[in-house]
């Protein structure tokens, strides 16, 4: 193994930590990211691309993929799978129709050998929104009693 | 690893959308909320030109490429161990680059910043190819760092499938207009109000919305005209066909649309995706009262953003074929509620 690889792996597991955000384009990644990081979010357009954040928590720098979820860009997330700690799927609770699509492009997701050693978080976004569906409720859409319990994950909400 | 040690800068903002070229009169307005980011530690940020950029990233590029073809040819069966190393630091090289990209993408055209995440992603499949034709048999050490617990096996997920099939929940219906044909529909939203709505499977129907909404979604409709009052988060189009929009919304995203037209007022760049023969014109809904709406939702100022259409369905720098802005010969001009109408 390469010295600067390793090098890079050991300060890795001290104090960084690398966290993937994915989930549906109008999900609210780019919200959720900059809202955590105290930034404006008056104006935020569809992400074409994907942005990193680095947020200082504790000791721990915790380095934030917000990565665009339009389908033509959902085939450039695999490129992201590398190395990755935190897996949060960002999923709209109102966007019912879209639910199917979502559990679809989520186990899709989780199928990814190079994320399985990645905690998983689910966060129900949009809770504010009357006909939203509550995490229970998404739980059970998104069938994630069938994932193996050994994977730690969550349901959160804003 | 210097790429590494740029991202303990904090409070970066890498949307792309700020600086693109046309954006610039948007960007002045919002240069005294941005100014600091822009000003701040011009160390991190050398290029803030796109050619300097592209030919920093077209050196990488080229000098991965030929990293990977030394891998490729190299047939020596001692320099086995130096070659895993080596394309360990391919690997790095490619992340770095990757990196180089995200930290550099608020500036860059969006057409640029698509195709250098192809190039990497391409750069990736061929290292993974390199990887795979010297070391045929074993997987390759760096692909995956096996914990021994909380592993999930990927045959046990496969094994889950079968579950995804039936539906273990029914979904109730958002409050919205569905299954109707030559109808005129019409909401008020009042106060507080502030709901979301579903506009769906409509064939020839004309959708009044006034007031403020939250959130929007619209699928299947044709030959209709909808006309909306502002929206205070997204409107999301699905599927439709032959059909007049007109809306105020902070964001708003188009999928496979064909041969309609968007008056549009939008707060941040609208886009559309598997579209054709789209065309886009500015915001010209009036009705009693929308003057204050507009001002509540934070929408009362033109952007201009009706025009910066985004396609992710077109990569390159010349205009996307699949949309236009619609000539004022053709525009209805405006469109007015009347009270009595609503
Ligand atoms: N009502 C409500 N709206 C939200 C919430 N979070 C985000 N939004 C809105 O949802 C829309 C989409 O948000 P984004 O952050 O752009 O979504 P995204 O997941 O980054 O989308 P892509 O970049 O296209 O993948 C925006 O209009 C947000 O204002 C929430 O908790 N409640
Ligand atoms: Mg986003």
């Amino acid at each position: 193994m390469g010295l600067l690889s390793i090098i890079r792996k050991i300060k890795r597991k001290e104090k960084e930590m690398r966290i993937l955000m994915v989930g549906l384009d109008n999900s609210g990644k780019t919200t959720i990211v900059l809202k955590i990081n105290g930034e404006d979010t008056s104006v935020i357009s569809p992400t074409l691309g994907f942005n990193i954040k680095t947020i200082a928590y504790n000791k721990y720098t915790l380095n934030i993929w917000d990565v665009g979820g339009q389908r033509t860009i959902r085939s450039y997330w695999r490129n992201y799978f590398e190395q990755t700690d935190g897996l949060v799927w960002v999923v709209d609770s109102s966007d019912l129709r879209r639910l199917d699509d979502c559990k679809f492009e989520l186990h899709n997701l989780l199928k990814e050998e190079r994320l399985s050693g990645a905690s998983l978080l689910i966060f129900a976004n949009k809770q504010d929104i009357q006909g939203a569906l509550s995490p229970d409720e998404i739980t059970k859409v998104l069938n994630l009693e069938a994932l193996d319990k050994t994977r730690h994950w969550e349901n959160y909400w804003l | 690893m210097e790429g590494e040690e740029d991202l303990s800068n904090p409070n970066k903002t890498l949307d792309p959308t700020y600086s693109h070229p046309k954006h610039t009169a948007m960007l002045e307005r919002l240069s005294n909320r941005k100014q600091p980011f822009l000003s701040r530690n011009p160390d991190s940020h050398p290029f803030e030109s796109t050619n300097s950029f592209l030919s920093r990233f077209s050196q990488s590029k080229h000098s991965i490429d030929s990293d990977l073809t030394r891998c490729r040819q190299s047939t020596d069966p001692d320099s086995k161990s130096t070659l895993k190393s080596d394309l360990e630091a391919v690997s790095i090289s490619i992340s770095d680059l990757e990196k180089l990209v995200a930290e550099n993408s608020y500036f860059l055209p969006s057409y640029e910043v698509r195709t250098c995440l192809q190039t990497i992603s391409s750069l990736k499949q061929s290292l993974e190819n390199v990887t795979s034709e010297v070391f045929p048999k074993k997987k390759f050490a760096f692909k995956s760092k096996k914990a021994s617990s909380g592993v999930l096996d990927k045959t046990e997920i496969e094994n889950h499938d079968v579950d995804l099939e039936k539906p273990s929940f029914i979904v109730p219906d958002l409050p919205g207009f569905r299954n109707m044909e030559n109808e005129v529909l019409v909401k008020e939203f009042k106060g507080s109000e502030m709901g979301e709505f579903s506009i769906s499977d409509l064939n020839s129907c004309e959708v009044r919305l006034t007031g403020c909404l939250r959130a929007i979604f619209i699928h299947r409709l044709k030959n209709c005209k909808v006309y909306t009052g502002p929206v205070f988060g997204s409107v999301l189009i699905e599927e439709v066909e032959g059909c007049v929009f007109v809306l105020a919304s902070h964001q708003i995203r188009v999928h496979h649309a064909r041969a309609s037209d968007f008056y549009l007022r939008v707060r941040s760049r609208p886009i559309i995706e598997d579209c054709s023969g789209v065309r886009f014109a500015p915001y010209c809904l009036s009705y009693d009262g929308i003057e204050r709406d507009l001002k509540e939702s934070n929408l009362d100022e033109e952007t201009g953003n009706w025009a910066n259409v985004d396609d992710f369905k077109w990569l390159k720098a010349v205009q996307s074929p699949n949309w236009e802005i619609l000539p004022e010969s053709e525009s209805v001009g405006g469109v007015t509620i009347l009270n009595s109408d609503k």
